[in-house]
């Protein structure tokens, strides 16, 4: 049987025809790419001869996650080896979890298991052993077993242990990439000015009449245009609404498109009726285009939003971001305390799902922001405030970490229990008191699947409109919002214009709440006294 | 102006033919010219070089608009600007990351593809292909591919003596709309992969022994990642003499799919023939796979040969001049819709068939949907209109499962979600049933050319 193993990977010289692909053949030495593209894993050639299958179903429906993970084994390397990282790099994380609880061997088993040798008893006691079987279930099979059928099972847990974790020189601790391109860094180059007319700097009018109506250039809430830094700085912009299209989530994907979907769809710019104030009247806001985004890796993309979305900030500008996958949240409030310090933004992060997950192979996608974000400590964990959880995770061991960290959770569970007001009030209350620097990470999923079916984690039982709205348009009235992001737009899974219009309009409503706050409307949820009721008489007694 | 035009001339004529190699050098009205004159020989040399300006979309034709209403030192600064462009796009070693670092303390971190042993399944079995049927003539119920009986592991597949074993690879790392990772599940749940086929009236299901092989596991967070163990799990099924009907899963698992079949049957035994809109012949991007990559990847890794690669339907914008070149400088035979259009699909298929036949005894089928008319499959993830229809694109491949030695078949990039009709995972499976009858006709020895039954054909 052919070799796999010589397959695709680090060949010695390249015979002729294959020199189109230098860039690849010379781009590293070294095992890691000597293994990379073919190289059968010596673990699975081991697993093979064991037979098939996926770990993830020896532990069936009744372990959890915490389970398998609370079984883990200090790997005895911490850090990638070899990978040149810049200054803002991903921190790689040191093991998270402790020693697994040992099992206790029943007495009936106690002379049969003490025939074992020695390293495989005490790998049995240490408790290792509870991701490929639970305790009693083995200790059932140990009763039926002869001593060498018991020794294979063991040896086999062994066996699958080091499989499962990293293994230096046999597993590749980092994705080596192309470095011979010629379009290495093409996806993020910026155009040179020159190659355009001369033009004064500052946000661009698309307009062609006098009336207002547009060009049919489609951009966010309408704004101008702005693509430089000098734009922004010289239009003294206080808003620049950026797309971040990245798309990799792990439910449906699509992301990709909601910097467009929301382009094209109207419901953000203009009149606010419940406060009657005008956003596109009060700020200068503009559509800052797209950060560029390398769509086969979130890791790449992040590096480049963080610094992309510091920069928006240090003109002035709020940033605000709209996804792109809830990845994005990592990147914006890494630059946040870039800006600002470390520790000096509060935030408060809407979504059915907590995202502070941790303990995976790569170090950032959408489950984790929140998690990497209080690690690396750009915001302390008792900053955070959640609202709207309620998908099949945080279970206990991490609602105690969640605890632990000062988090201030508001979950669905809350709302059913006190009321949606009393929640709002809450969290509301807790954003003025932790900073005075506020972000918003919005995700619509937050909102019930009715309101927004174009969302790729979509859970039931969400908010509505009218309990949403509000609240970010509160938010950004009270506080002093430092930026807002509005991921996981997948306008795919919509046919209709809901989830787009939907979210304009909670854009529109934060939008408003910027603007009331220069206007000086920071009082608790301020409401027009105009448009709250008709004033014919004094139906409600003194204006609130 | 005539010197501009034989200019534009010049540049379209570079574009149009393969000639890309020696393009010919810009002229510029007088005043343009001096500006042009002023440069550095580097530059100057920048301006001349045709395929560069093409990468920024420009022509000398452009060019000489560009410059003549800039100044001198304007324009010097704006070849300048493209050159740096150039020079910034390139690896810089020091501030970029040559690679992706992962969390090696992650404590699972090989855990999705570390195989289970049989020894810690909670109840015994003998090893193979089992049914989850409750009836003996079940409808409906836990959906399979082709409702075959499942096997787990390798062993299901020996101890079944499976002929073809199908199997899900979810990868979702689509450049176009991405959805891939549904494709499995949904190809599943849909009818169309069943029964008689009535050119040949061959029943697969009943000529051949499948399984569904379930689906492999991957990384959804780096296409390069899942790309060994796709390919170990393929080679495995190979070599249990199975053919795998791998479904997808966008198309950057190709590569994978294609080395893990040439593994198990040796280098040069076994030839490509490749059903894509897309030539996937990108041979300069900055990671090293994408499923724009995979005919480069194959070709620089010496997978397989030019020679040995057939491609059917390229169109759209990936099949310019350059790839074409490349291609067939490679050897590569390739047929283009404009090559259908000339010649008649009927001429393009005898031609494809005879071009498979004649390559090397073992033949890797790869059907990217995108081949499809979107008409005939929407829910693609990169879709290109002007493409087969069901009535061409179903012949030929059953043809080619007859008519050759078929050894792995792919069917990729499906995005269902883009298609609220049952139309394209119908169009999915209708594909496979052709080339699983195929490969049933081959049992029965009805390999002759364009075979059809004369009860259903009419004495053809």
């Amino acid at each position: 049987v052919f070799d796999v193993c010589q397959i695709g990977d680090a060949r010695g010289p390249a015979p002729a025809s294959n020199a189109r692909f230098k860039a690849t053949n010379v781009a590293h030495n070294g095992r890691r790419s000597a293994r990379f593209f073919a190289a059968l894993l010596p673990a699975e050639r081991h697993a093979m001869r064991l037979t098939t299958s996926s770990v993830w179903a020896i532990v069936g429906g009744g372990v959890t996650l915490a389970a398998l993970v609370a079984a883990t084994v200090a790997p005895s390397q911490q850090t990638a080896p070899g990978a040149v990282r810049p200054g803002d790099a991903l921190a790689v994380e040191k093991p998270l979890y402790a020693p697994p609880e040992p099992v206790v061997i029943p007495t009936d088993l106690l002379s049969k298991l003490q025939a074992l040798p020695a390293g495989r008893l005490a790998f049995v006691k240490s408790g290792k052993t509870r991701r490929f079987a639970g305790p009693e279930t083995m200790f059932e099979r140990f009763r039926k077993a002869t001593p060498a059928e018991i020794l294979a099972y063991v040896d086999a847990m062994i066996s699958l242990e080091d499989q499962i974790q990293f293994k230096p020189g046999r597993d590749a601790a980092s994705i080596p990439l192309a470095v011979n391109s010629p379009r290495f860094n093409a996806w993020k180059i910026k155009r040179p000015a020159i190659l355009d007319p001369k033009r004064q700097p500052g946000p661009i009018e698309l307009g062609r009449y006098i009336g207002g109506y547009g060009s049919g250039f489609s951009t966010f809430a309408n704004a101008p245009v702005a693509l430089t830094l000098e734009d922004l700085k010289a239009g003294k912009v206080d808003v620049a609404i950026v797309g971040a299209p990245l798309d990799m989530g792990s439910g449906y994907r699509n992301a990709i498109d909601g910097p467009k979907a929301l382009r094209v769809t109207g419901g953000a710019g203009g009149n606010d009726m419940y406060s009657m104030v005008n956003p596109n009247r009060e700020l200068n806001i503009v559509d800052f285009g797209d950060i560029a985004i390398d769509q086969m890796s979130t890791e790449r993309s992040v590096e480049h939003i963080r610094a992309e979305v510091a920069a928006i900030a240090r003109t002035g500008a709020i940033p605000i971001v709209i996804g792109g996958d809830h990845s994005l949240e990592y990147p914006n409030l890494a630059a946040m305390a870039d800006v600002h310090g470390k520790g000096k933004v509060g935030v408060v992060h809407f979504d059915s799902h907590y995202d502070a997950g941790r303990d995976r192979v790569h170090l950032i996608d959408h489950g984790q922001p929140v998690y990497r974000v209080i690690h690396e400590g750009h915001v302390r964990g008792r900053d955070y405030i959640q609202v709207g959880l309620r998908a099949r995770s945080p279970d206990l061991e991490t609602f105690d970490w969640m605890r632990e960290q000062g988090m201030k959770y508001h979950t669905m569970v809350e709302v059913e229990a006190h009321g949606w007001e009393a929640v709002m009030e809450r969290a509301v209350a807790e954003a003025k008191k932790n900073t005075d620097k506020l972000w918003i990470s919005f995700d619509v999923d937050v909102l019930d699947p009715a309101f927004m079916p174009g969302t790729g984690t979509p859970v039931p039982g969400g908010l509505t409109m009218r309990e949403a709205q509000p609240i970010m348009r509160r938010l950004c009235a009270e506080n002093n919002i430092v930026g807002i992001d509005i991921v996981e737009v997948a306008p795919y899974l919509d046919t209709s214009y809901k989830t787009a219009l939907n979210s304009n309009f909670l854009l529109n409503a934060c939008l408003t709440g910027i603007a009331m706050r220069k206007k000086g409307l920071t009082a608790p949820h301020y409401l027009s006294p105009i448009s709250s009721e008709h004033g014919q008489d004094n139906y409600y007694g003194a204006p609130r | 102006m005539n010197r501009l035009i034989a200019a534009l001339f010049a540049a379209t004529a570079a574009v149009a033919s393969p000639a890309i190699a020696s393009p010919a050098i810009a002229t510029f009205p007088p005043e343009t010219q001096a500006k042009v004159d002023a440069l550095s020989p580097e530059k100057k040399a920048f301006v001349d070089d045709a395929a560069a300006l093409a990468g920024f979309g420009l022509t000398p034709d452009k060019l000489a608009v560009e410059f003549a209403k800039r100044s001198a030192a304007d324009v010097d600064a704006y070849v300048g600007a493209l050159m740096a462009v150039v020079a910034d796009s390139k690896f810089q070693p020091g501030s970029d990351a040559g690679e992706i670092a992962l969390n090696p303390n992650a404590s699972n971190f090989n855990a999705s593809t570390v195989l289970r042993p049989a020894m810690f399944d909670k109840l015994w079995r003998e090893p193979g292909p089992f049914s989850l049927d409750r009836y003996m003539y079940q409808k409906g119920g836990i959906p399979t591919f082709a409702h075959a009986p499942v096997a787990i592991r390798r062993e299901d597949l020996i101890a079944g003596k499976v002929e073809v074993a199908f199997v899900g690879v979810p990868a979702d790392f689509s450049s176009g709309w991405r959805d891939a990772k549904h494709g499995p599940a949904l190809l599943r749940a849909m009818g169309g992969l069943v029964g008689s086929e009535v050119d040949s009236l061959v029943n697969p299901n009943v000529e051949l022994r499948l399984a569904d092989y379930g689906n492999l596991a991957i990384d959804y967070m780096a296409p390069e990642r899942g790309l060994d163990h796709i390919q170990m799990m393929i080679r495995d099924i190979a070599t249990t003499g199975a053919v795998p009907f791998i479904v997808g899963g966008d198309h950057s698992i190709s590569f994978a799919d294609i080395a893990g079949v040439v593994a198990a049957y040796g280098k040069g035994t076994v030839g490509l023939v490749q059903l894509d809109a897309h030539p996937e012949d990108d041979e300069e991007g900055d990671h090293r796979i994408t499923d724009r990559q995979t005919t480069a990847r194959l070709l620089s890794d010496g997978i397989v040969a030019g020679k040995d690669i057939v491609q059917i339907g390229l169109r759209g914008p990936a099949a310019d001049a350059a790839t074409l070149k490349r291609l067939r400088d490679e050897g590569v035979r390739y047929h283009t819709m404009a090559a259908v259009a000339e010649r008649g699909w009927e001429a393009v298929s005898d031609q494809v068939i005879e071009q498979a036949r004649a390559g090397p005894a073992n033949v890797f089928v790869s059907f990217d949907m995108s081949v499809l008319d979107p008409s005939a499959a929407a829910g693609v993830g990169r879709p290109v209109p002007g493409g087969l229809t069901m009535r061409e694109a179903t012949p030929l491949v059953r043809r080619l499962c007859a008519e050759t030695r078929v050894v792995g078949f792919e069917l990729l990039d499906p995005a269902p979600v883009l298609d609220p009709t049952y139309q394209t995972t119908m169009a999915g499976n209708t594909i496979m049933h052709a080339c699983l009858t195929g490969i049933a006709m081959r049992k029965k020895g009805l390999t002759q050319a364009d075979y059809a039954n004369a009860l259903s054909a009419g004495g053809k």
